[in-house]
């Protein structure tokens, strides 16, 4: 029993930074069509862009301030580094078939990886002890700060964005260029912005996940977005590719399955079984968990 | 019951809460040009989409030379002698109007997937039975001077006559041609007429689909009208243009495409 | 084939026949690699660009091949030469079984599933499956590839016998170009509905398709163990096969669109060892300048492909 629970507590953690990661993917999927293969790789600069800010410019302090700042400012960052790869990658084929935007994608990412090896070199970095390696133990069972923060902030995230998109103006525009981008644009909704805003939402959610994939993981290395982000995508389908509650859902499901499968079976086929999943689900109801059926005319 | 007769017995075909097509019955028989029209969104692509399996009826059933096709996919009714053309023409754009007619001879050729890897003397003559085939179309169609040009770069004319050819290289018994006049002149018009006409010569039954009303008197010779998914008049030309209930339905004017 | 073709392809091969005597070992060893990568990069093909199906698990049916050769090889004491068939016919069937369940999904899908194929297949490897694979080191102390009467032991052998396997393959892939089959496979690119409605059997082509870019891809696994005489999992890693995925994008659905994408990716690094590090870098940009500039590949398939005889005119007699 105690595996189940503490397997539980990981699995949410780790489902917390996928769904994070996960509605990058899903929300730039819903208006553009597009899997923004790059966005791993952005999640994974943010780490190190996070490492470069608390050396460089906070100085290696890690109070509270400053590790907010460093939150802040990555965010920044990484969100300004998003619009620009929508202006320099996507925008161009806007109106060209969908392979020619999947290589596209393909392309800026391994720009990106490949940026931040030439920056922060090929080996792997340490990440900063931002949290106090605090843990406490409720019989049997591990919980770390680091994971409290994990779960509770991703929460508060996603309750933010949940009610921005279901509540506000700019939320339903953004449902609605969802559902038709060129509908949305007759009822003169700006579609250019609107996908600026999903970008700079995506990065920066994307950021804070590749934030706590360095406090919780510590090892962070330049080629890991594509696991990361190949993982985040599959929460994405798996909660309804374009859904912004589903990919919630998604992650926090394969972070528990992922955590259950590494507890109960081996760490060592985690992976294998996770794609498999992924392509049980795909077979048996592609539209994922929470997704529609959108018929094809004619 | 005379043989190369299409049936249509009770079809229906619902979308969700819409019903698109409305427990329709239809005749067609051997060598009969045949015409089906109505308003605009009164479900008639519809109708041929259940006929030709792109979208299979929920109700009813069809028959063809007495035989149930009405659950068979796509590619197994096209291999039965029924073939279509599409109102927005479907060609296969980058490839050049002879490769485009090639298509249509997929169902007549007699190679296996093996002949992929590796040639039979046997495979290579049934290469060249149907590259000169398609060379039959070619001049029937009088395509010949655009044998290699790739068809998106044909005029919008010449493309339906590709479609055409492409489908007459199937060898079909019954061609099915969905608003073939749409966008054409009227001198295009005429040609497609005619062209119509020699196509039945050979043997072929024609059903067909058409907003140009002057054409359809010109060229039917029985027809069936539905509105809303269901049949509102059948008869002859000369009798549809009398019905008031069709009259009604389109409100007295039809427009030129 | 045009005539220009015919020079093309000659001038190509005789460059290629006579490169052995130009080069040392280990130069000759790149080359081997430059084609068995071709070899691969042509399976590519077949699947995504002829047939325009998203597939990023290529170096799935690579590895199968290699792996089939190396365990029949140094488990069960098989020549190579005798493996071939096998690595072949199982990579083959594996992308029947594969394609079966997948084959309908839209392309973001199928490419998803295809690069989780791939995942699923390197940790299986990895995890030393059924106790034949080897773990993350793989199988080493592969025999060479004997070919009785020649010394077969040499790179210079190696590298002929990988020259004449590029041979046979383009041989295959021209008769599937002048084929029912071939041809099917690009209708069905184009226009899936108008295909299947002029009477293609849109879902057995596909897993055709999915086979034949499998078979071809395993009997280049074979020359890869023959050449390294190990194999390993990270060889066949998903990353491979986004590299072969992007070759035939960016080179063109055409062969020496595929060649020159295949000599850019694999040996100029070689040639510039200080471009090997900036080389995914590179080609990064050059995907997205190619995806905007010139969105069917630096150089595209052509079409239009019509035999003589029926391009001369009414002069031939019966029909």
């Amino acid at each position: 029993m105690d595996i189940f629970f503490q397997q539980l507590v990981n699995g949410l953690t780790i489902g917390a930074m996928f769904a994070l990661i996960a509605l990058g993917y899903t929300m730039v999927y819903g208006v553009m069509k597009l899997i923004n293969f790059a966005h791993g790789d952005m999640v994974a600069g943010s780490a190190f862009v996070g490492l470069s800010i608390y050396t460089h410019v906070m100085g290696e302090a890690a109070s509270l301030p400053a590790v907010i700042a460093i939150f802040l400012l990555t965010a920044t960052v990484v969100a300004f580094f998003g619009i620009l790869l929508e202006r320099a990658a996507y925008r161009p084929l806007r109106s060209a078939p969908r392979l020619s935007a999947v290589v596209s994608a393909l392309g800026a990412s391994l720009i990106i990886q490949n940026g931040i090896m030439l920056v922060w070199g090929p080996r792997m970095r340490i990440f900063p002890e931002l949290i106090p390696q605090l843990s406490w133990e409720f019989g049997g069972v591990i919980v770390s700060l680091i994971q409290l923060l994990i779960m509770g902030l991703s929460l508060l995230l996603m309750i933010a964005l949940y009610l921005f998109i279901e509540k506000t103006r700019m939320g339903a525009a953004i449902r609605a260029a969802s559902i038709d981008q060129d509908a949305a644009r007759l009822m003169g909704i700006n579609v250019d912005r609107i996908i600026a805003v999903i970008f700079i939402i995506g990065a920066s959610l994307g950021a804070v996940g590749g934030l706590f994939i360095g406090l919780y993981y510590r090892g962070i290395t330049f080629n890991m977005g594509w696991q990361y982000g190949l993982y985040a995508f599959v929460a994405a389908i798996m909660g309804g590719i374009g859904n912004i509650p589903g990919a919630m859902l998604g992650g926090i499901l394969l972070g528990l399955f992922n955590a259950f499968i590494a507890g109960y079976v081996s760490s060592t086929w985690a992976d294998a079984f996770t794609f498999i999943l992924l392509i049980v689900i795909l077979i048996v109801r592609p539209t994922g968990i929470l997704g529609e059926r959108v018929a094809e005319k004619v | 019951m005379a043989t190369n007769d299409l049936l249509l017995e009770n079809v229906t075909k619902r979308f969700g809460g819409l019903t698109a097509v409305d427990r329709l019955d239809m005749e067609v028989c051997q060598g009969q040009i045949y015409g089906l029209i109505g308003p605009n969104g009164a479900g008639k692509t519809t109708v041929f989409n259940c006929i030709t399996g792109i979208h299979p009826c929920e109700e009813g059933r069809i028959l063809w030379k007495g035989e149930d096709i009405t659950e068979l996919p796509p590619y197994r009714i096209a291999a039965k002698g029924i073939v279509r053309t599409f109102q927005t023409i479907r060609l296969f754009p980058q490839m050049s109007v002879a490769e485009n007619i090639m298509s249509g001879r997929h169902v007549k050729s007699s190679q296996g997937w093996w002949h992929g890897i590796m040639h039979t003397p046997k495979s290579r003559r049934d290469e060249r039975k149907n590259w000169l085939k398609v060379e039959e179309q070619l001049e029937f169609f009088q395509l010949h001077e655009f044998t290699v040009q790739p068809v998106q770069s044909l005029p919008y004319g010449l493309q339906r006559r590709v479609e055409i050819a492409r489908a007459m290289a199937a060898e079909p018994s019954l061609l099915i041609l969905d608003e073939p006049a749409a966008g054409l002149n009227d001198k295009e018009t005429m040609a497609l007429l005619e062209l119509v006409f020699r196509i039945r010569e050979m043997g072929v039954t024609i059903l067909l689909i058409e907003h140009d009303m002057d054409l359809v008197m010109q060229l039917t010779e029985k027809l069936t009208v539905i509105n809303f998914g269901k049949k509102i008049a059948e008869g002859t030309p000369a009798q549809i243009q009398q019905n008031k209930d069709v009259i009604e339905a389109y409100l007295g004017s039809d427009d030129d495409d | 084939m045009k005539y220009s073709d015919y020079y093309g392809y000659a001038l190509f091969f005789l460059i290629l026949v006579l490169l052995p005597s130009f080069l040392d070992s280990r130069w000759l060893a790149v080359a081997t690699t430059f084609i068995i990568f071709t070899i691969v990069a042509l399976s590519q093909d077949v699947v995504l660009g002829k047939s325009g199906m998203f597939n990023m698990g290529q170096a799935l049916f690579f590895g199968l091949g290699a792996y089939t050769s190396a365990i029949c090889n140094t488990k069960f004491g098989m020549p190579l030469l005798a493996t071939v068939p096998l690595a072949i016919i199982i990579p083959a069937l594996f992308g029947i079984i594969l394609a079966g369940p997948i084959i309908h999904l839209r392309g973001d899908y199928l490419l998803v599933v295809t690069i989780g194929f791939n995942i699923v297949f390197v940790q299986a490897l990895q995890n030393n499956l059924l106790g034949l694979t080897g773990g993350p080191n793989g199988i080493f102390g592969i025999d060479v590839l004997r070919i009785p009467g020649i010394d077969s032991g040499t790179q210079s052998a190696v590298y002929y016998i990988c020259l004449a396997a590029l041979v046979m393959v383009l041989i295959v892939l021209k008769n599937l170009e002048k084929s029912k089959a071939g041809r099917a496979l690009t209708y069905f690119r184009e226009d899936p509905l108008a295909a299947e409605s002029i009477g293609i059997n849109t879902r057995v082509y596909k897993i055709f398709a999915f086979a034949f870019g499998a078979g071809i891809a395993g009997l280049a696994g074979t020359l890869y163990a023959n050449q390294y005489s190990a194999v390993s999992p990270e060889a066949f890693d998903f990353v491979q096969s986004v590299l072969f995925f992007s070759i035939v994008i960016v080179g063109g659905s055409s062969v020496p669109g595929i060649v020159l994408g295949v000599f850019v990716m694999f040996v100029l690094p070689e040639i510039f060892r200080d471009f090997a590090t900036w080389r995914y870098f590179i080609f990064g940009f050059a995907m997205i300048f190619t995806m905007i500039l010139r969105p069917c590949g630096i150089w595209p398939a052509t079409y239009g492909k019509v035999p003589a005889y029926i391009l001369k005119g009414k002069q031939h007699g019966n029909k």
